[in-house]
C-alpha cells in the first residue's frame, strides 16, 4: 500500500466522523427548535376572553329580547325603566364575582345602548355595569391590539317594542389577564 | 485476512452505534412531544375553562355530558378519585388532577349547577354530568 493510499483512507474515515458529528449538531439544533416551540405553545394559557365576551353578549341579548320583541320589564309608564337598569344583573342573572386573586377588582364591564331606528346617532337609554376603567383598555385596542389589555367584544341587533324598532348595541369587556395571557 | 475482517467489523459497529443514537434521539423527541399535552397543568386549565364556558352558555334545564377521560387517567395515576377532581365554590370551577395545585376559573351565568361523574351509563364512565338547575 502506497503512502498516498493510506492518507486517502485516513481522510475518508476522518471525513465520515466529521459528517456524523455535524449530523448530531444539526439534530440538536432541530430538537432545540422543537423544544422551544412546544414549550412556548403549552406554557401559554388559552385565551378565552373573547369567547367569554361573545357568550355574555348572547346571554344579554336573550335576556333583553325574545322572538324579536324587547322584554316588557324594560319599560314602564315613562319609557325605559330605571328600575330595570339598576337591577340589571339580577334581572338578567349575571354574576360578575370572580376568583379570589381579583378580590375587589371587577374583571368585567358591560354596556348596552338603545337607539331608535330613525336616529342611530344618539342613544336613548344606557345600561352599564362592572369596571368602567376597562373601557380605556378597549379604546386602546381599537387602534392596535395589545395582548395584556382587556379584551372587548361588540355586537348589535334590532328588536321591536310594539311598533317601534330599536337598535341595541352591546359591548362586553373581559380582563382576567393573569389567567389568559402570559 | 483477519486484519481486513477487523476493519469491516469496526465500520459496521460505527454504523450500528450511529443508527442506535439516531433512533434513541428520535424516540426521546417523540416521547417529549406526546407527554407535553398530557400534563396536569395543561389539562386542569383546559377543563376548568371548558366547564366554565359551557355553564356560561347553558340555560336552566340543560344537562351537559362532558368526556373527561384524559383527566380521569391522570387523576388515577396521581391517586385521586374521579369524583373529587371537579369542585364548585360559588361561581368558580376548580379542577385538581394532582396532589398539589389545581386551576380555577369563574363563570358569570348566575345559575345553580350540579357536577358529578356519570354513573348512569356504563359506557360513559369517563364522563362528567353538568346539570343546570335554576337561576339563583
Amino acid at each position: 500500500m502506497s503512502i498516498t493510499n493510506i492518507k486517502m483512507k485516513m481522510n475518508k474515515k476522518g471525513g465520515a466522523k466529521i459528517i456524523s458529528m455535524y449530523w448530531f449538531v444539526i439534530l440538536i439544533i432541530i430538537a432545540g427548535g422543537i423544544f422551544a416551540m412546544v414549550y412556548s405553545f403549552y406554557h401559554h394559557p388559552y385565551d378565552v376572553r373573547e369567547l367569554e365576551g361573545e357568550i355574555m353578549i348572547n346571554h344579554i341579548a336573550d335576556c333583553l329580547s325574545t322572538q324579536g320583541n324587547l322584554t316588557s320589564a324594560l319599560f314602564d309608564e315613562e319609557g325605559f325603566s330605571q328600575n330595570f337598569s339598576e337591577n340589571f344583573l339580577e334581572n338578567c342573572h349575571i354574576n360578575l364575582d370572580v376568583e379570589e386573586i381579583w378580590e375587589g377588582e371587577p374583571q368585567y364591564y358591560l354596556q348596552i345602548n338603545f337607539y331608535k331606528s330613525e336616529n342611530l346617532e344618539n342613544s336613548l337609554f344606557e345600561i352599564s355595569k362592572g369596571n368602567l376603567n376597562l373601557v380605556a383598555d378597549w379604546n386602546i385596542q381599537e387602534e392596535k391590539e395589545y395582548k395584556r389589555t382587556a379584551k372587548g367584544v361588540e355586537d348589535d341587533f334590532f328588536s321591536f317594542n310594539r311598533e317601534d324598532m330599536y337598535l341595541i348595541k352591546i359591548l362586553t369587556i373581559v380582563k382576567k389577564t393573569e389567567k389568559n395571557v402570559k | 485476512m483477519f486484519k481486513e475482517r477487523g476493519k469491516k467489523g469496526a465500520v459496521l459497529m460505527e454504523n450500528v452505534v450511529f443508527i442506535i443514537l439516531n433512533v434513541l434521539f428520535l424516540t426521546i423527541l417523540i416521547l417529549f412531544l406526546a407527554r407535553q399535552g398530557q400534563g396536569a397543568i395543561v389539562l386542569e386549565q383546559s377543563y376548568a375553562k371548558q366547564i366554565a364556558l359551557l355553564i356560561d352558555s347553558a340555560k336552566p334545564g340543560m344537562t351537559i355530558i362532558l368526556d373527561m377521560g384524559k383527566a380521569k387517567d391522570l387523576a388515577e395515576k396521581n391517586n385521586l378519585e374521579f369524583k373529587d377532581i371537579v369542585k364548585k365554590t360559588d361561581n368558580v370551577i376548580t379542577i385538581r388532577l394532582s396532589e398539589k395545585g389545581g386551576y380555577s376559573y369563574s363563570y358569570f351565568n348566575d345559575v345553580d349547577v350540579s357536577l358529578y361523574p356519570d354513573t348512569s351509563n356504563p359506557e360513559k364512565v369517563n364522563s362528567y354530568v353538568i346539570k343546570i338547575n335554576e337561576y339563583n
